[in-house]
C-alpha cells in the first residue's frame, strides 16, 4: 500500500482560490466603487494578511502573541524612513521592512522557549518595552510627533492591488503551511513540546522560524500601512491595542484554522468603522464580551459556527472528537 | 547618601506594593493553574472603587478597605461561576484561559471608560502630603500605611493558608485536585473561593496603589506584568521568596532612576520581565516553568 | 565494540541522587531489560539516554559517537528513541499523523515519503485499520501501540521502551511482546525495556540489568540476575534474601 501526500494543492480549490483572487482585482472597476469603499477594503486587506500571519503562531503553534504590533511598527517605521529618504520604491521597501521586522522577531529567540501563558505574558512585555524603546528614539521614529509621509494619492489607490497581493500570499501560505510536513510538526509541538521532540521535532527551530515569518509578514504589512495612511506614530503603531486588534481578529474569526482568521479581520474592520461611528464609547467592552463568548460557546470563532450550520444544513454527523481546543 | 536613604526606603515601600499585588496573581495560579490576565483590571477596578467612595462618600481609603475586598472577592467569585469554570482545566485549556480572561480585562476597562473617562484621578487624602522622618529622611505617611497593610496581608495570608482548614484545603488542591475529590474536599468551591481571594488581593493592592498613583482605566498593565515578575521571581506559594522577589523588583526599579532618564524608567519592570522567564525559570525558590 | 554503551551516568535534582554512576552497554542486536523497584531510576535513565534530561555527569555513546548533551531532537536523528512510561500521543492528530510526523526526522531513511513510512510502520504494528482515527477513540492497548508504532517510524538502531506491556491484558501483554521481538528481529532494532511484568521481560531478554536507588546492583542473564541475592533483597527486603539464599 503506498500513500502519497494528498496533492499538496487540490486542483479544484487552487481554481477557486485563482478566481477569487481575480474577481476581487477587478472589484473596484467592476462595482466602481467609491473612494471611501475603495480604501476600506484595502485596509481589510492590510488587517486580514495581518491576521493570517498572527495565526500562524497563536493558532497553528499554539503560542498566542500579544505583542505583535512590535513588528508591525518596526516595519512600518523602516519602510517610512527607507520611503521618507527616496532610497528605493515603496514595494522594496515595503519588503525590507518586513525584513527588518523578521529579524526583530528573531531577537525574541529566548522566549520562544516559554510555553503558554509565560509565552504570552513574555511578548506584552516585549511589546511594551518595544513601544517605550521606540518611542524614545526620537531621530528614528520622530518620538510623539511621529513621520510624515509625503501624501501619494496615486499610490493610496494602488495600494489596493498591492494589499490584495499581500493578501493572495499569506493566504496561500497558510494553506500550505498546514497542509504541509511542516504544517503537522507545527500541531505536534502545539499538542506536547516534549513529545514532539522526542520524535525529532525540533520545537525551538520551528517556533523561531513562524514567529520570525510571521513577524515579518506583520513587518510588511506595517509598512502598507505607513504608505496608506502618510503619517505614522510610535505610540499608536507599537500600541497594545494594537497587538490586541491582531489576537481579537484571528480568535473571532476561527484561531487555529486556516482561512478563519481573513473572517475575522473583515469582521474587525467593519465593526470597528461601525462602532467608532456610533458607539465609539463601547468597542473595547464589545470586543471583549465578544471574546468571552467565543471562548465559551465557540472556540473555532466564526468559522466554528458557519461549521456548524453547513453541518446542520448538510445533516451530517459532527466528527469524532479531537480534543486540544482552537483548530486541532 | 541621605539620597541612597531616599531610594533604599522607597524601595521598601514600593515592594509591600508589589508583594500584595503578586499574591494575588500567584495563589490563582498555583491553585488553579490559570493565568489571571484580568488582573490588571481588577487592580483598576479597586483603585476606582476606592476613588468613588472617597470622592462621592468621602470614605477615608484605609477605611474603605472592607468594602474594596469584599467587592473584588465578589467580583472573582462571580467571574469565576460565570465563566472561567467552563475551560478545560490543564494545557489544553492554556490558550482559552488567557484569551477568556483578557476579555473579562476588556471590559472592565470599557466600564470604567464609561463610569468614569479616562482621565487621570488619584485619591488624595488631608494626610496625602505628610511625610514623618524617617532613618534621616521624610517618608510619606500614605506610604508607611501602605507598607503597613502590605506587610500585614500576606502574614494573614499565610496564616489562612496553614493554619485554617480552608487553607489546607487550598494548598491540597494545588498539590493535586484529583485527590482531593476523593477525599470529600469540594474543589470547585475551593476553586471559587481561591480566585475570589486572589481578585480581593488584586483589589486591595489596587486601592492602596490609588493612595500612592495616580491611574486611568488603562492602569494594570504593567502591574500585570510586575506581579508576573515577581510570581516567577519568587516562586509559587513562599510568601518569603514573594517578598524578596518584590523587594529586588523594586530596588532595581527604584535605583534604575539615578541612570535611566524617566521615560524609561517605565521599561524596567518590562525588561525584567523578560530577563527573568528567560534567565531564571526556577525562580528563588524552585519551580519549574519551562515545559 | 557494543552498539550503545553509557558511563559512569548520573543525575541529581537538588539534593537527591536519582541516577548514581551507572555503566550500560547495549549490542547490536540485543535486547536488554532494566529491572528494578519503584523510584530506582529507571525512567531518569531512559531520559538521561534519549537526551530528554541532560546528565549531571557521565557520558552516552551510540556507535562511538557522542549523543550525551544533545538535546532530544538530535538523539533522535541520530538513532535513539524513547516511548514514554504514561503514553503521549498527539490528540489532535490522527493515528497516521501521528507516526508521520516522527516518520519525518528518521534517522534510517528508506525511499519514499513520510506518509508512506509511517503507514508501512502502522501496518507492521496492526493498527493500519485505525490510521484515521484519533488517539482519543483507542484502547489502552491501541494507543501503546501507537506509541511503540511512532517511535519505530523515527527508523532508530535503539529503541527504548518504558513500561509497554504494563497495565494491559495477558493476551495483547503477549502480543506486544511478540511485536517486540519481531522489532529486533525483522527490524534489526536494538531494544532496551523497562518492565514490571516479569514474564514478558525474563522472557524477551537476552541480558537483564538491575537498579535501586539509583545504582545498577546486578546484571546478566535473566535466570542469573533472578537469583541474585541482592536483587532478592532489593525487591523483598533483607529477611528474604537471608532466608532463601
Amino acid at each position: 500500500m503506498t500513500l502519497r501526500w494528498p496533492a499538496l494543492v487540490p486542483p479544484r480549490a487552487a481554481g477557486a482560490f485563482a478566481a477569487a483572487v481575480a474577481a476581487l482585482a477587478a472589484l473596484p472597476a467592476l462595482l466602481d466603487l467609491s473612494a471611501y469603499t475603495h480604501n476600506l477594503v484595502t485596509l481589510t486587506f492590510l488587517m486580514v494578511a495581518g491576521a493570517l500571519a498572527w495565526n500562524w503562531m497563536g493558532g497553528f503553534v499554539g503560542q498566542v502573541s500579544f505583542g505583535h504590533a512590535a513588528m508591525f511598527g518596526v516595519g512600518g517605521f523602516v519602510a517610512a524612513r527607507l520611503l521618507l529618504a527616496g532610497a528605493v520604491p515603496a514595494p522594496i521597501a515595503w519588503l525590507l521592512g518586513g525584513a527588518a521586522a523578521g529579524v526583530f522577531a528573531l531577537g525574541a529567540h529566548p522566549t520562544l522557549r516559554l510555553r503558554g501563558p509565560y509565552f504570552s505574558i513574555a511578548t506584552i512585555g516585549l511589546g511594551e518595552a518595544t513601544r517605550l524603546l521606540f518611542t524614545y528614539w526620537e531621530d528614528f521614529t520622530g518620538g510623539s510627533s511621529g513621520l510624515s509621509l509625503p501624501i501619494d494619492p496615486d499610490l493610496k489607490f494602488r495600494l489596493y492591488w498591492w494589499g490584495l497581493a499581500l493578501v493572495a500570499l499569506v493566504a496561500a501560505a497558510s494553506f500550505l503551511i498546514r497542509r504541509s510536513a511542516l504544517g503537522l510538526q507545527l500541531l505536534a509541538i502545539k499538542a506536547d513540546v516534549d513529545a514532539a521532540a522526542d520524535v525529532g521535532v525540533s520545537a525551538t527551530f520551528h517556533q523561531d522560524l513562524v514567529f520570525a515569518l510571521s513577524g515579518a509578514v506583520v513587518g510588511v504589512t506595517g509598512g502598507l500601512w505607513a504608505s496608506y495612511f502618510s503619517f505614522i506614530e510610535p505610540n499608536d503603531m507599537f500600541g497594545f491595542d494594537r497587538s490586541i486588534g491582531f489576537v481579537l481578529m484571528a480568535v473571532i474569526g476561527g484561531v487555529g484554522t486556516v482561512l478563519g482568521p481573513a473572517l475575522g479581520a473583515v469582521i474587525f474592520v467593519l465593526l470597528r468603522q461601525y462602532l467608532l461611528a456610533s458607539y465609539p464609547q463601547l468597542y473595547l467592552g464589545l470586543y471583549g464580551t465578544l471574546l468571552v463568548l467565543i471562548i465559551l460557546f465557540e472556540p473555532l470563532g466564526l468559522t466554528g459556527l458557519l461549521l456548524r450550520l453547513w453541518r446542520r444544513a448538510a445533516r451530517r454527523p459532527e466528527p469524532a472528537p479531537a480534543a486540544a481546543g482552537g483548530g486541532r | 547618601m541621605a539620597r541612597f536613604v531616599d531610594l533604599a526606603v522607597s524601595a521598601v515601600l514600593l515592594a509591600g506594593l508589589y508583594a500584595t499585588m503578586a499574591y494575588g496573581l500567584g495563589l490563582i495560579y498555583g491553585v488553579l493553574r490559570v493565568v489571571n490576565l484580568a488582573h490588571g483590571g481588577v487592580i483598576m477596578a479597586g483603585a476606582y472603587l476606592g476613588w468613588v467612595l472617597h470622592e462621592r462618600l468621602g470614605i477615608d481609603p484605609y477605611l474603605s478597605i472592607p468594602v474594596v475586598l469584599a467587592s473584588s472577592f465578589g467580583l472573582g467569585v462571580v467571574t469565576y461561576r460565570l465563566l472561567v469554570r467552563h475551560l478545560p482545566r490543564g494545557p489544553a485549556g492554556g490558550p482559552a484561559s488567557l484569551l477568556l480572561l483578557f476579555g473579562v480585562w476588556l471590559v472592565l476597562r470599557n466600564a470604567a471608560y464609561l463610569l468614569f473617562t479616562g482621565n487621570d484621578q488619584a485619591i488624595r487624602t488631608a494626610y496625602s502630603t505628610r511625610s514623618i522622618a524617617l532613618l534621616g529622611s521624610q517618608v510619606s505617611v500614605n506610604r508607611l500605611a501602605v507598607l503597613g497593610i502590605a506587610v500585614l496581608t500576606p502574614v494573614l495570608l499565610h496564616l489562612l493558608l496553614t493554619r485554617t482548614y480552608l487553607g489546607r484545603a487550598i494548598r491540597a488542591v494545588a498539590q493535586n485536585a484529583d485527590s482531593c475529590a476523593l477525599v470529600g474536599v469540594d474543589v470547585e468551591r475551593i476553586y471559587t473561593l481561591t480566585f475570589g481571594i486572589g481578585t480581593a488581593l488584586a483589589g486591595l493592592a489596587g486601592l492602596l496603589s490609588a493612595t500612592l498613583f495616580s491611574f486611568n482605566p488603562g492602569f494594570g498593565s504593567g502591574e500585570l506584568l510586575k506581579s508576573f515578575v515577581v510570581v516567577v521571581l519568587g516562586g509559587l506559594g513562599s510568601v518569603l521568596g514573594t517578598g524578596a522577589a518584590a523587594l529586588i523588583l523594586a530596588v532595581v526599579e527604584v535605583f534604575a532612576i539615578l541612570v535611566l532618564p524617566s521615560y524609561l524608567t517605565a521599561a524596567v519592570g518590562f525588561v525584567m520581565l523578560v530577563l527573568v522567564l528567560v534567565l531564571r525559570p526556577g525562580g528563588l525558590f524552585g519551580h519549574r516553568i519551562l515545559g | 565494540m557494543p552498539l550503545l554503551s553509557a558511563r559512569a551516568l548520573s543525575k541529581s535534582f537538588g539534593g537527591l541522587r536519582a541516577l548514581d554512576s551507572v555503566d550500560l552497554e547495549l549490542a547490536e542486536g540485543e535486547i536488554l531489560g532494566v529491572i528494578g523497584p519503584n523510584g530506582a531510576g529507571k525512567t531518569t535513565l531512559f531520559s538521561l539516554i534519549a537526551g530528554s534530561l541532560a546528565p549531571t555527569s557521565g557520558e552516552v555513546f551510540l556507535d562511538g559517537a557522542r549523543v550525551s548533551g544533545l538535546p532530544a531532537h538530535r538523539v533522535v536523528r541520530s538513532g535513539i528513541v524513547r516511548t514514554h512510561q504514561i503514553v503521549r500521543p498527539f490528540p489532535n492528530l490522527t493515528v497516521l499523523e501521528n507516526a508521520t510526523v516522527a516518520a519525518i526526522h528518521g534517522a534510517r531513511r528508506a525511499p519514499g515519503h513520510a506518509r508512506e513510512r509511517a503507514a508501512e510502520v502502522l501496518a507492521f504494528a496492526g493498527l493500519a485499520d485505525r490510521a484515521g482515527h484519533y488517539p482519543g477513540v483507542l484502547t489502552l492497548a491501541g494507543r501503546k501501540r501507537l506509541e511503540l508504532a511512532r517511535a519505530l517510524a523515527t527508523a532508530p538502531r535503539v529503541l527504548l521502551l518504558d513500561e509497554v506491556v504494563a497495565g494491559v491484558n495477558p493476551s495483547e501483554a503477549m502480543a506486544l511482546a511478540a511485536l517486540i521481538r519481531r522489532i529486533r528481529d525483522e527490524r534489526r532494532v536494538s531494544v532496551i525495556m523497562i518492565e514490571h511484568v516479569m514474564p514478558a521481560v525474563m522472557s524477551l531478554s537476552d541480558r537483564v540489568t538491575v537498579l535501586d536507588h539509583g545504582k545498577k546492583i546486578a546484571e546478566g542473564t535473566p535466570s542469573d540476575v533472578v537469583r541474585d541475592p541482592g536483587v532478592v533483597e532489593a525487591y523483598l527486603g533483607r529477611g528474604h534474601a537471608e532466608a532463601n539464599p
